[in-house]
């Protein structure tokens, strides 16, 4: 699920259309790619698709939350100095699969010593750092690189960084986690609609697969998976059943602007044209008087173009 | 005879068009060398600029080469990667000159405003040239980090193209061993560097990335003799 958003593209090109001022997301695909909006002075409302995907907006997006405290700190990120009980670790099926023996015993602890931290956002905030731990271990993993760094201190490191990238955030960010069908359009000035495309899972939708399962507890990964392959079937593209986009057309009735956005790869614009855009311009021909396709390239030689489509 | 004539006509004809082609092609050799060197010069203005004690745009530029080459990056890829390369910073010419060269750690509004200076150099270069043409993409994408924690559209991972990946490492690579007439050096001996890229990897950096650099040599400076 390629997808690359960028905000500043889409503010330039709406701002000659209207001044904008709230951005409505039905979906996003990842959280950090909301940063940018979320640092200016923009209302957003964010429907994420699963309950742990709204924990890493609320941690990472929302000012009011602040970094972790040095005393929770110096308290629950302590070094395990002995390894743990494999048997008693819930996550033990994942062993040499996904993570090593010293990597399974700090997510068991870390999941563990958090339910002992008082206020929940701070909770929040030290469980999301370990999706950004996980998603550090797995690629390293996957390129058969040796990770060095002792996971105490690489708790510490991202809990930094963490503190850097919250800092001086004032976003209103309403996040919501509800199923499509209960998700009502917002009243905002613009819709948005991150595009992805339903073919293989990649890094990032099996990180969050991951990350699902070990905030719920379990080490159940088709169960993780069915639910968030649910939720995002909605906003897949298939070119090959180009008329369902009731879903689309639905939550973005009180915009006075839509937009949606992909990135294609190997097919020509020209495809995405006739297969997408127009069928698209068809199903808001009542709706909206005007549409406009922009386009960026990424890679040209593999026809890598982002597609920013408007409607107004 | 007529036919004779007629062949001669167009033995003539077709010496002719060849002589034009292969003339053509011999002019664009050194247009390319021409163009190499016109953007090289226009690089070390940039560098000059951002107190830079060498020619750190080249530096990246011949680094961000020999990585591509290494990744199997295809002519076309390498020459958009050259000239993303060699352009990277050209954005920071259009903020302040203070802001640019603070020798303190920027915060809040500055830090914001010193971070756009990959959109400024993407839409200034996007009005000049072609439409569809991706080395403003690559300019803008210079500072995106791996693990999605960059800037300016925090993309992670493999949404960050590769030739904008292989920039950003040859950047951070560059910086660490340069001097700015208002930083200093942050590490003066070479396996100190290596370190912290390895250190990085799966965080700033591609750990694929990493792991070819490593393969081909760890090359921290490439301007060649
Ligand atoms: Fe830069
Ligand atoms: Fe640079």
């Amino acid at each position: 699920m390629t997808l690359r958003l960028q905000s500043a593209w889409l503010l330039e090109a709406v701002s000659e259309i209207a001044t904008i001022d709230s951005v409505f997301f039905p979906f996003v695909h990842r959280f950090s790619a909301l940063n940018w909006l979320s640092r200016r002075d923009f209302a957003l409302s964010v429907n994420a698709f699963s309950p742990s995907q709204a924990m890493l907006l609320r941690a990472w997006l929302d000012g009011s939350y602040g970094v972790f405290s040095e005393r929770n700190l110096q308290k629950f990120n302590q070094q395990i100095k002995n390894p743990l009980d494999l048997s008693m670790n819930p996550f033990r099926a994942w062993k040499d699969r996904l993570f090593d023996r010293q990597q399974l015993d700090y997510l068991f602890y870390w999941r563990e010593a958090a339910f002992e931290i008082e206020e929940e956002s701070q909770r929040e905030i030290f469980w999301s750092a370990v999706y950004q731990i996980m998603s550090y271990w797995l690629s390293n993993r996957a390129c058969e690189v040796e990770v060095e760094c002792r996971p105490d201190e690489i708790m510490g490191l991202m809990l930094n960084r963490h503190a850097e990238f919250i800092k001086g955030r004032e976003a209103k960010v309403a996040i919501t986690s509800l199923s499509l069908d209960e998700l009502a359009p917002a009243e905002t000035c613009l819709t948005l609609f991150p595009m992805v495309f339903g073919d293989e899972e990649n890094a990032e939708m099996t990180l969050q697969v991951v990350f699902d399962a070990w905030h719920n507890g379990h080490d159940d990964l088709e169960q993780a998976r069915r639910q968030i392959r649910m939720q995002l079937r909605k906003y897949q593209i298939d070119l090959a059943r180009p008329t369902d986009y009731y879903t689309i057309t639905k939550l973005s009735a009180n915009s006075k602007i839509t937009a949606l956005i992909w990135s294609g790869l190997d097919l020509p614009p020209a495809l995405y044209e006739q297969e997408m855009v127009r069928p698209l311009q068809k199903a808001f021909a009542a709706r909206y008087a005007k549409s406009q396709l922009l386009m960026k390239a990424v890679d040209r030689t593999c026809d890598a173009y982002d597609y920013l489509l408007l409607f107004y | 005879m007529l036919i004779t004539f007629f062949n001669a006509i167009l033995i003539v004809l077709i010496t002719w068009l060849a002589y034009l082609y292969f003339d053509q092609r011999e002019k664009a050799m050194p247009a390319r060398e021409r163009y190499a060197q016109l953007m090289r010069g226009v690089a070390s203005i940039v560098d000059r600029l951002e107190g830079y004690d060498k020619e750190h745009s080249r530096e990246i530029a011949e680094l961000s080469e020999r990585i591509g080459v290494a990744c199997g990056l295809n002519d076309q890829q390498l020459q958009s990667l050259n000239a993303a390369a060699m352009l990277h910073d050209i954005g920071e010419l259009l903020l302040p000159r203070d802001l640019v060269k603070s020798d303190k750690k920027l915060e809040g509004d500055e830090l914001e405003l010193l971070r756009t200076h990959t959109l400024l150099g993407e839409l200034h270069l996007k009005a000049q040239i072609e439409d569809l043409d991706e080395v403003p993409t690559l300019i803008r994408w210079h500072h995106e980090r791996w693990d999605g924690l960059g800037y300016p559209d925090n993309l992670k991972g493999e949404e960050i193209p590769l030739a904008a990946r292989i920039i950003a490492l040859a950047d951070a690579v560059s910086a660490m061993k340069a001097t700015r007439d208002y930083r200093k050096r942050q590490y003066s001996r070479d396996e100190d560097v290596v370190a912290e890229v390895k250190r990085l990897s799966g965080m700033q950096f591609d750990p694929q990335l990493v792991k070819t650099w490593i393969a081909i040599g760890c090359p921290l400076a490439s301007i060649k003799q």
